[in-house]
């Protein structure tokens, strides 16, 4: 039973974070303008896809990131529109974009690389692992740390830098602001409507970047429906972490080392169910003492009123 | 004359939807470089060419139809269930292992499988509008975490304590149910059974119950107006609380008449993949929860995916353009709430002026 908990677990667990902390920080963003963004899924598909395009026509890696990112913020767009301008219900566009996504990803798999099913070319260049240099050296910590995708240390430098954005910038105030009360927000003379348009369009970035690490960092291929729940995942961890960059971290590296030792269950042939439950009880069971439910807006009462 | 008014205002929006989704899937069509006509002619021939076709996309239709009338309820009240999937597995599963091992005669046994799988789906749905009464809980929250819980779970089930061993390939899956519990076919030799005609059933009852009953106006009340309805005397709690177990009992029926009826066992991922759960709540939603448009809503939407499939054997289009269709036309009709608001704002200004 001992040998399932070893250095490379750590290891794989950082690498199963990344998408769902990126997505889940994106998630945030939304929850802090007080929109419950269900549509992460969607999104992260629509990313992953987009960076396998990327990289297949261009040949860059840092063009498909960039691709990656620009077609899931034009995506959230789609969304933010419909959200704040529209003011459809979040919750039904959110369902309608995780429909869209695996629609248009499938269907696009389809016309561009005549394909059904995934997506695969051997020429095609993953994300490169990065030997840093001290860090790497250093014994028992450095194989943990170093030797990752670029992007597992994006996601992590993208917590400390939210969590800065939040509470130690003035358009970060805004933000929040927005989602505690947005009357109040507008009354003060804050453009509730951009502010609201800025956090969907740095989640899609985030989510577009999260895709980017699924089919380009763990494996080097598109397959249909990829994001398998991810989107959801997260989702959760934002709650669990209460819109609070720090309490997400930690919430997506239990789920990450939930997600690690799932894979390692299954070689010893046990239940994986169990383990695969366990973020869902426990977001239930903090839900109990979480005093403004997860969603770190006021948004959540104003709902549940309606 | 208002009420024709009324019935043409009603239709008008899904309409426009559907016509902008169905353009949004010939853009799609081109894009893939097959012919439109041929492709939205293999599609209706998929879906109601012929009368075996038209029986399958009925079948089709039985889980979807079930969940949307219960979710039709809860979003009357202006509860937002969204736990449909959870509330449909174990509904299926408790039903299909009372139909395995309980004694008794075949009748009695089908009885029993249908009301525990009402009543399961029910309790686990009610579960999380306890939470919600109790401990301030979203339901919204909890309700999207417990699909999770349940879909686990009952996938524990059937790959360890009730898995059936007798084939020789492990799947996921109980055994075989005996024909004395099987939810008869409609026609021999096709695929619709008798669940289909339960859920017309359900669907007439509820519109009565909406319609005439105290009850059915409270719901409505809370639904539309929550501070008229308390001001009124109408206890918040007990309409969420009742609208809860219905929605889930109606899940959990359609989980169990999916067994029952079509597949006589309880298989792994088989009332997951296809999306009954997220289909059943489009369809509410473009039927504006009315029972009777529920129904048609929901033939519309399997026939979409039936139709899509038949697409799929024939041409060289993809079956996600039924997902694609779909989505676009629920983007559509979300932004009927918008457009209902402005009309109204409108009329407002007006008669101010």
């Amino acid at each position: 039973m001992l040998d399932i908990f070893d250095s490379s677990l750590v290891s794989s667990t950082i690498r199963m974070v990344t998408p769902i902390l990126l997505a889940a920080l994106g998630g945030s963003l939304c929850a802090r303008v007080g929109i419950f963004n269900v549509g992460l899924e969607g999104f992260i598909l629509v990313g992953a896809f987009a960076a396998i395009v990327g990289n297949h026509f261009t040949g860059s890696l840092w063009l498909a990131l960039l691709l990656a990112a620009f077609v899931t913020l034009l995506f959230s767009l789609l969304f933010g529109y419909m959200t704040v301008h529209l003011r459809a219900n979040e919750i039904v566009v959110g369902v309608a974009i995780n429909f869209l996504g695996l629609g248009l990803t499938t269907f696009l798999l389809r016309a561009i690389f005549g394909v059904k099913g995934a997506f695969y070319d051997k020429d095609m260049q993953g994300l490169p692992q990065l030997q840093i240099p001290v860090l790497h050296d250093i014994p028992l910590l450095g194989p943990i740390l170093s030797g990752h995708s670029p992007l597992v240390y994006v996601s992590f430098a993208a917590a400390i830098l939210l969590y800065l954005f939040y509470y130690r910038s003035v358009t970060g105030f805004r933000v929040r602001a927005v989602g505690m009360n947005a009357t109040a927000a507008k009354s003060i003379g804050l453009n509730t409507v951009r502010l609201q348009y800025l956090a969907i369009s740095l989640c899609g970035i985030l989510c577009g970047l999260a895709g980017a690490q699924l089919s380009l960092g763990q494996v080097t291929m598109f397959t249909e429906g990829m994001a398998a729940g991810r989107g959801f995942i997260a989702l959760v961890a934002m709650m669990l972490g209460q819109s609070h960059p720090f309490g997400i971290l930690a919430s997506s590296l239990l789920f990450g080392l939930m997600d690690a030792i799932s894979i390692r269950l299954q070689g010893f042939s046990l239940p994986t169910q169990f383990t695969a439950m366990l973020p869902y009880i426990l977001t239930i069971a903090a839900m109990f003492f979480l005093k403004d439910r997860g969603m770190g807006s006021n948004r959540a009462s104003q709902q549940s009123g309606r | 004359m208002e009420a024709l008014k009324q019935l043409r205002n009603s239709l008008l929006q899904p309409l426009i939807a559907t016509a902008i989704g169905l353009a949004a899937g010939a853009v799609f069509i081109s894009i893939v470089g097959a012919s439109i006509t041929e492709t939205y002619q293999q599609m209706w021939n998929g879906a109601f060419g012929s009368f075996y076709f038209f029986m399958s996309t009925l079948a089709r239709s039985t889980p979807i139809l079930l969940i949307a009338l219960g979710l039709a309820m809860a979003f009357r009240a202006g509860v937002f269930n969204m736990g449909a999937e959870g509330q449909m597995v174990l509904g299926a599963l408790s039903a299909a292992l009372v139909a395995l091992y309980m004694p008794g005669a075949g009748v009695i046994k089908l009885l029993a499988a249908l009301i525990t799988g009402i009543v399961v789906g029910g309790l686990w749905s009610l579960l999380a509008g306890v939470l919600e009464a109790k401990f301030k809980i979203q339901l919204l929250i909890s309700t999207l975490l417990f699909n999770y819980i349940a879909v686990l779970f009952t996938s524990y089930l059937v790959s360890d304590p009730f898995q059936d061993k007798s084939g020789s390939a492990a799947l996921a899956q109980t055994a075989m149910l005996e024909k004395s519990v099987w939810l008869p076919k409609l026609f021999p030799g096709m695929t619709l059974h008798a669940g289909f005609v339960i859920a017309i059933v359900a669907a007439v009852g509820l519109f009565l119950l909406f319609r005439f009953t105290s009850f059915g106006y409270e719901v409505k009340m809370l639904g539309s107006n929550p501070f008229f309805a308390l001001y009124g005397g109408v206890s918040q709690k007990r309409v969420m609380l009742i609208s809860m177990f219905v929605s889930g009992g109606f899940a959990g029926l359609a989980g169990t008449v999916e067994v029952l009826g079509a597949q006589y066992r309880f298989v792994d991922g088989a009332l997951t993949m296809p999306g009954y759960a997220w289909t059943g709540l489009m369809a509410a939603l473009l039927a504006n929860s009315n029972p009777i448009g529920v129904i048609f809503a929901s033939i519309f939407l399997a026939a979409l995916q039936t139709g899509a499939m038949g697409v799929e054997r024939n041409t060289e289009v993809p079956l996600e353009l039924a997902s694609v269709i779909q989505a676009v036309l629920i983007l559509f009709i979300s932004a009927r709430f918008t457009y209902a608001w402005w009309k109204k704002r409108k009329q407002g200004r007006e008669s101010h002026a």
